[in-house]
């Protein structure tokens, strides 16, 4: 009998060790992690190298003297008279402009953190065709677009007109018309102000940015020295980058670089200009009564002296001469 | 010389109806073979005694081992598994309010709002303490979670340079601010919700484990009960007994036990259900519809930064309120099966997201018609009618469906734990007590054929 009490006894003190033990739980410490290094930050929408650019196509394509526009058809009509029917009429009873622009490129366009609002060159020419549509120059709505936007905005009609840094060639000639040269601009290098690059032809093999669907991603993918393009959304983007020593360089037309090099002073623009960039405002090739009015406003601000005021605001003085109008007719 | 005592004669009890086999003393069967030793009577009580003290047994240990493991289960819930799925969410929901305020202070040109910025650094903090808390327990996913500490410090960098830059009045700020946006939107609020769901995942299974069934004891203790039924019917014909003490003892104390065990099993599981029905699972549809309308103010105030160009965002805020409505909702989702808190919770929630829609729809109009400071006025105005004040409403109506559901889990996972209490004790008890009563009521029979 005391046998198998002990027995029992036994048994029992082993089933409750087991079920003790079977609640432990281990208090291991986990090992570090393997291969904490930093992985490289960019910004959205890079492409590293560039999609191979569409204007690879088209740059034989031939439209005789592409900077020759409109001319204007006599005197400009009196502000708030637009004549009825034309393009202008209907812009003036929506009550607003619409332009197109950027808002990423300094003293060109872009938008003041101070006052909240857009500002800069091109953002004072549209300023002055509102005031020559509705004699207020403040009957503008804005519309931030990014590079590759331009055209296709214009084309669908969902903005008036587009000022934004914007090169005439004959590729665009096929799909929007232009307005006379406003500014003569040209594509340029920026590079860090400890680079030893001279120009585009010392940066075979290293990265340079620009954004995407503009002439500058085409200029740089054609370049002789064989860079490779990297493409962006916008252009401080491209800075990003150079600051984040993710490229070598920035290419594209040098008042753009100018904006961005006034951002960092760290940066100095290399090799002069090595193409020629005419800018013009883009409309419907539909508006041709539009083109001749813009044309008109141009020439007079060529004249009694704003555009002056415009360059010396946003670009220092003393002021070049305003680049000469063109007419094909 | 005295002559050896008459052998004792057979127990008066014995039956007649014995067939054939007729107990042979075993002091006086000296040549006698084991096996006819275990056909006989006493040697067939032995028998059946060892079975049933090994039956006994087994179930007694598994009885004591399944609760104990339960217990040590639920408690895990409690200590471990629960709270670091509460980690988990916090450090998911902050990030994404880090993400939503930093976009909201960059649209307020000039001075940045001061109560902004002191709310994105409170949500930084409680970033990196949820990382310190999930680091330091048994987290699911520490790849997750490293990918998470060592890319958060990158994006709050990028934002000091975008605020230096905005202060300079350089628009290289934005472009920070994208940047940092697109880090925090495409790996580490990706990380934290993966981080999350394997957290929940594990949770769901620990409370699984923790309201487990007995389904080897419970059979094995009915076959124990019935094993002890007939032995004592068996011991009630051959000894002419009907009552055998310590073996209706035993009985007794085996059905104890088997009740304890179930009682407990099934009240547990009550109450680890109600925690995942009206806890976890409502955390976790509370949660998801929070991280969603953080995304979808983020996205509110990124389109307004990007000035035109924000088109992406836009149609983001659209599919990310999509998934809060409808029958297929997460609001909708929040409600089912929730206690009456909770559907408060949810149904105030409904209201606010409503009207915060309706202001949202305002700024569009406003900034699409080219009005775009009366746009940013709704988006970062401090007027009760403004996006800041009803958004604020709506995000503290998800904090509090969050905070009932955890209230409620914690509650009834601590019922289920008092539910599991001492049961192993017990049953370790009832069966070492009913071992004795079986041992004890079959020695007694025994020791009648010595």
């Amino acid at each position: 009998m005391s046998g198998n009490q002990s027995t029992h006894r036994a048994v029992a003190a082993l089933g409750i060790a087991a079920a003790l033990l079977a609640g432990c739980a281990s208090t291991a410490v986990p090992p570090p992690l393997a291969n904490a290094s930093a992985a490289p930050v960019h910004p959205d929408g890079v492409m590293d190298p560039a999609a191979a650019a569409t204007a690879a196509t088209g740059a034989t394509v031939s439209c005789g003297n592409p900077v020759a526009s409109l001319r204007p058809s006599g005197t400009l009509p009196a502000p708030g008279h637009m004549p009825a029917g034309s393009t202008m009429a209907s812009i003036a009873a929506k009550g607003h402009l619409i332009v197109g622009v950027d808002q990423n490129t300094y003293l060109f366009g872009y938008r003041d953190p101070a006052s909240g609002q857009i500002v800069g060159f091109d953002i004072d020419i549209a300023h002055a065709i509102a005031q020559a549509i509705f004699g207020d120059p403040n009957k503008i709505q804005f519309v931030a677009i990014t590079a590759a936007q331009r055209i296709p905005y214009v084309v669908d009609k969902q903005v008036d007109l587009v000022a934004d840094t914007m090169t005439i060639n004959c590729d665009r000639r096929q799909q929007v018309d232009f307005s006379t040269v406003y500014y003569n601009a040209g594509q340029s290098v920026l590079v860090r102000k400890t680079s030893k690059a001279t120009g585009i032809g010392d940066l075979g093999g290293q990265k340079v940015c620009a954004a995407a669907g503009s002439t500058s991603i085409v200029a740089i993918a054609a370049a002789k020295s064989h860079p490779i393009p990297v493409s962006v959304n916008d252009w401080t983007d491209c800075l990003v980058l150079l600051q984040q020593d993710q490229v070598a360089a920035i290419s594209t037309d040098d008042t753009i670089l100018r904006g961005l090099a006034a951002q960092d002073p760290d940066t100095k623009l290399v090799g002069g200009t090595f193409t020629s960039e005419p800018y013009g405002l883009a409309i419907s090739p539909k508006a041709a009564d539009f083109v001749r009015f813009v044309n008109g406003v141009l020439e007079q601000m060529r004249t009694d002296g704003q555009w002056k005021a415009i360059y010396e605001r946003w670009l220092g003085s003393p002021a070049p001469a305003p680049p000469p109008a063109t007419y094909r007719d | 010389m005295v002559p050896s005592a008459a052998p004792p004669s057979p127990p008066a009890a014995l039956p007649q109806g014995d067939h054939g086999r007729h107990a042979i003393p075993a002091a006086h069967d000296q040549h006698g073979t084991f096996g006819t030793a275990i056909r006989s009577t006493p040697g067939r009580m032995t028998t059946t005694l060892t079975v049933l003290f090994l039956v006994v047994l087994a179930f007694g240990l598994l009885a004591v081992t399944g609760a104990a493991q339960r217990r040590s289960a639920t408690d895990h819930v409690r200590a471990s598994s629960g709270p670091l799925t509460v980690q988990a969410e916090i450090l998911y929901r902050s990030m994404s309010d880090a993400d939503a305020t930093a976009a909201t202070a960059f649209l307020s040109a000039g001075a940045e709002p001061p109560a902004l910025r002191s709310r994105y650094l409170d949500d930084i903090a409680a970033a990196g303490s949820a990382l310190v808390a999930a680091s330091t327990g048994d987290i699911a996913d520490r790849d997750a979670l490293g990918q998470i500490s060592t890319e958060l410090p990158v994006y709050t960098g990028l934002v000091e340079t975008a605020r230096a830059d905005n202060r300079l009045g350089l628009p290289l700020g934005a472009a920070y601010l994208r940047e940092a946006s697109a880090l925090m939107r495409s790996t580490l609020l990706p990380s934290a919700d993966t981080l999350y769901r394997a957290q929940a995942a594990r949770l769901e299974s620990d409370r699984d484990d923790a309201a487990g069934s007995p389904w080897i004891a419970i059979p094995l203790g009915i076959i124990v009960l019935i094993g002890l039924i007939s032995a004592q019917r068996t011991l009630a014909r051959r000894t002419r007994r009907v009552v055998n003490p310590g073996l209706l003892a035993a009985t007794i104390l085996v059905i104890g036990a088997l009740g304890c065990l179930t009682v407990s099993w099934a009240v547990a599981q009550g109450h680890l259900g109600t925690a995942r029905d009206t806890g976890s699972s409502k955390v976790e549809a509370f949660s998801t519809a929070r991280i969603a309308v953080l995304r979808a103010r983020a996205d509110e105030a990124l389109t307004l930064v990007a000035r035109g160009s924000g088109g992406a965002y836009e149609k983001d805020f659209g599919a990310a309120t999509a998934t809060l409505t409808g029958s297929g909702g997460r609001l909708a989702a929040a409600q089912s099966g929730a206690n009456a808190t909770e559907r408060a919770d949810a149904g105030a929630a409904g209201k606010d997201l409503a009207r915060w829609q309706s202001v949202h729809t305002a700024i569009r109009h406003a900034d699409d018609g080219g009005r775009y400071p009366d746009a940013v006025a709704l988006a970062i105005g401090s007027g009760p009618d403004d996006s800041p004040a009803t958004f604020a409403s709506l995000d503290a109506d998800l904090g509090r469906g969050i905070d009932a559901a955890n209230t409620a889990f914690d509650h009834e996972a601590g019922l289920a734990a008092s539910a599991q209490n001492g049961i192993d004790i017990a049953a370790g008890v009832l069966v070492g007590l009913a071992l004795i009563g079986l041992s004890v009521g079959f020695q007694r029979r025994i020791a009648e054929y010595r």
